[in-house]
């Protein structure tokens, strides 16, 4: 056996580059620091929005209200006016975080969200057509579940297999997005016409006059939901090594993705139903946690407290910001979203090429 | 495990009647054969003659359309999926590597069949990682992610998350594919370690000499079909070769080995002109 070549060991030397993992932080603790760092954003993003101006309620008005007293005027600004914005903000970025991420990591797919397959546009189309056939404020949440699901029904049927392949979803949810928005620009171009700009405002997503009725019904969504993906991740785990290795560890690579899909689908529209067609945060908040942890995922907890983050401190910014006042805050999302997105792509592409 | 041949132990996985397509495509048809327990065996043939498409059948990533495969003599379809992962592993032709997962990261995964979602760790992960990466020699490198190794580093690295799972039987879709001929050798010798410690070991080969010089039993598919199966030295020939290859090649031992060695003749026309 002369021609064997050298042992394994002695070859791995010449690889002289290899470097060791660069974490200063064991995984565990970097993911449960990253998590608290979050959670005191957002806090601190929501206890602003409530804080500021003449209306702002500070923290010990939030106290004594939620003991009982507190004068009227604090507990209807907590119950009917920033309270449900602030809880609606959190809870609805939270949804979508989540949501981007079990739909990523089951098409592998960095560019796949529930958007993508069309839920927001199907939402979209939804509300554009419920402002059309009722008078006055038309029960908005209504339409937009109504086009969501119908967008999703017909992704699922047009695909052939269901939710089982990645390529096909996508490509089917490209072409239904595309007709619900024709729909949509029909409605608002040709039918609407002067009463147009209003239904704009809720046709990019928005956090103005939310009660508390939206407040516990994007509650309830995550109370469901996200036990259920905390049950789905122990498969979700080993996803990203293709079907196959999934399907060979036990994973049941089909079985996983539906029920990722379907968790994915019923956030992404509770979202959708309490705060309009938001874009980007379900897309571009599992891309801020990958590049920040640095680890393999599915970050379910990190991706929905960034959704939640970006949420609020882009409605903070449409109450605050002079040049943003008054736009509804699904303009800011993929403004604020996406700087930050792209400030991580370059920095990812920087240090990959150096 | 195996003690002998003339006592003839159950078989690892048996297939009858295994119909299996894409499409209106028929990839599989009617397949019979039984994959023996505790030995390693190689499925040869031409290029789209169904053997991958066989490995995902058995791992069931494919669905069966008629037919039926079992695993130690019990249907698979009738056993979950964890249960069956506990006992039959598979390493795929491309799996994909995560990024930014460490050695140590990759072969934890093949703990998973064991865990569930409300028991991520268990006593005796930590020991059956370890004895994985030093089987296949990269207990030196646990700290390093993955997507720094070289090919055969990573061969080795998915081997050692195959060995993890602790599985009694074990397939391997084409396991030297895109490796050079040094890594394709370790490749085969980790093979025949793990049929020492007396697993099944089913591989996809494509090179004829590796197959007949390593495995215990070859299988030769054609178009779907079982062939021939059994030892190189009663299978591979000339006439299999010109049947089932278009190959007009000499077989000669092994120098080595003395198994079957392939040697394609040269061109006659050369010589004619």
């Amino acid at each position: 056996m002369s021609t064997v070549p050298a042992p394994p060991a002695e070859r791995d030397a010449r690889r002289s580059e290899l470097r060791p993992t660069r974490a200063p932080l064991p995984p565990g603790l970097r993911n449960v620091l990253l998590a608290l760092v979050l959670a005191a954003i957002a806090v601190a993003a929501g206890a602003v929005t409530l804080a500021r101006g003449d209306l702002g309620v500070g923290p010990s008005d939030i106290l004594k209200v939620l003991e009982g007293g507190g004068d009227r005027r604090a507990e209807i600004i907590l119950t009917r006016m920033r309270g449900p914005r602030v809880l609606v903000g959190a809870g609805a970025g939270a949804a979508l975080g989540l949501a981007g991420t079990l739909f990523q990591t089951v098409t592998r797919n960095p560019l796949g969200s529930p958007d993508v397959i069309g839920l927001g546009a199907g939402a979209g189309a939804g509300i554009a057509l419920v402002s059309l056939v009722s008078d006055g404020p038309a029960p908005t949440w209504m339409g937009a579940l109504a086009g969501s699901a119908i967008a999703i029904g017909l992704v699922h049927a047009a695909t052939g297999r269901g939710f089982a392949s990645p390529s096909r979803l996508i490509i089917a949810g490209i072409g239904v997005a595309a007709m619900a928005l024709a729909l949509t620009q029909y409605v608002v171009a040709v039918v609407l016409r002067d009463a147009g700009s209003q239904l704009a405002g809720q046709l990019v997503g928005s956090l103005n006059s939310r009660s508390m009725q939206h407040a516990a019904m994007i509650g309830i969504v995550l109370l469901v939901c996200a036990p259920l993906a905390g049950l789905l991740r122990h498969d979700l785990t080993v996803m990203d090594m293709g079907d196959e290795m999934a399907d060979a560890l036990g994973a049941g690579a089909v079985r996983t993705r539906t029920s990722a899909i379907i968790l994915s689908v019923l956030l992404c529209a509770g979202a959708v139903a309490v705060a309009g067609p938001i874009a980007f945060v379900a897309l571009a908040a599992p891309h801020i946690s990958r590049s920040t942890l640095r680890l393999p995922g599915p970050h379910l907890l990190v991706s929905a407290l960034v959704g939640a983050v970006i949420l609020l401190v882009s409605d903070l910014a449409v109450q605050a910001v002079p040049l943003l006042d008054g736009l509804p805050v699904g303009v800011t999302t993929a403004g604020f979203g996406g700087v930050y997105l792209g400030i991580l792509l370059i920095g990812t592409w920087r240090r990959n090429s150096a | 495990m195996s003690t002998g041949q003339e006592s003839a132990p159950a078989p690892a996985l048996s297939l009858e009647g295994v119909s299996v397509g894409y499409g209106e495509k028929t990839v599989l048809a009617d397949l019979g054969l039984e994959v023996p327990a505790g030995r390693f065996t190689a499925v040869i043939g031409p290029n789209g003659c169904g053997k991958s498409t066989m490995l995902k059948a058995m791992a069931r990533t494919l669905p069966v359309r008629s037919g039926r495969i079992l695993l130690d003599g019990e249907p698979l379809e009738a056993q979950r999926s964890r249960a069956v992962a506990r006992r039959l592993a598979m390493l795929p032709q491309e799996p994909v590597v995560p990024d930014g997962i460490t050695v140590r990261g990759l072969v934890d995964r093949g703990r998973h069949p064991y865990r569930s979602a409300l028991r991520r760790r268990l006593p005796g992960d930590g020991e059956a990682v370890d004895a994985a990466m030093a089987a296949t020699g990269v207990a030196e490198l646990a700290d390093v992610q993955v997507t720094d190794l070289s090919g055969g580093q990573r061969q080795r690295v998915w081997i050692a998350l195959v060995l993890a799972q602790q599985t009694a039987h074990v397939l391997l879709d084409e396991p030297t594919s895109f490796l050079d001929v040094a890594h394709q050798i370790e490749v085969l010798h980790l093979c025949q370690d793990m049929r020492a410690s007396g697993r099944t070991v089913l591989a996809v080969l494509h090179d004829l000499n590796q197959a007949a010089r390593y495995a215990d039993e070859l299988v030769v598919l054609h178009e779907g079909r079982l062939v021939v199966q059994g030892a190189p030295a009663d299978v591979l020939d000339e006439q299999l070769l010109a049947d089932v290859f278009d190959l007009d090649a000499q077989v000669a031992p092994d120098p080595q080995s003395g198994t079957p060695m392939v040697v394609p003749r040269l061109r006659q026309s050369a010589q004619a002109g």
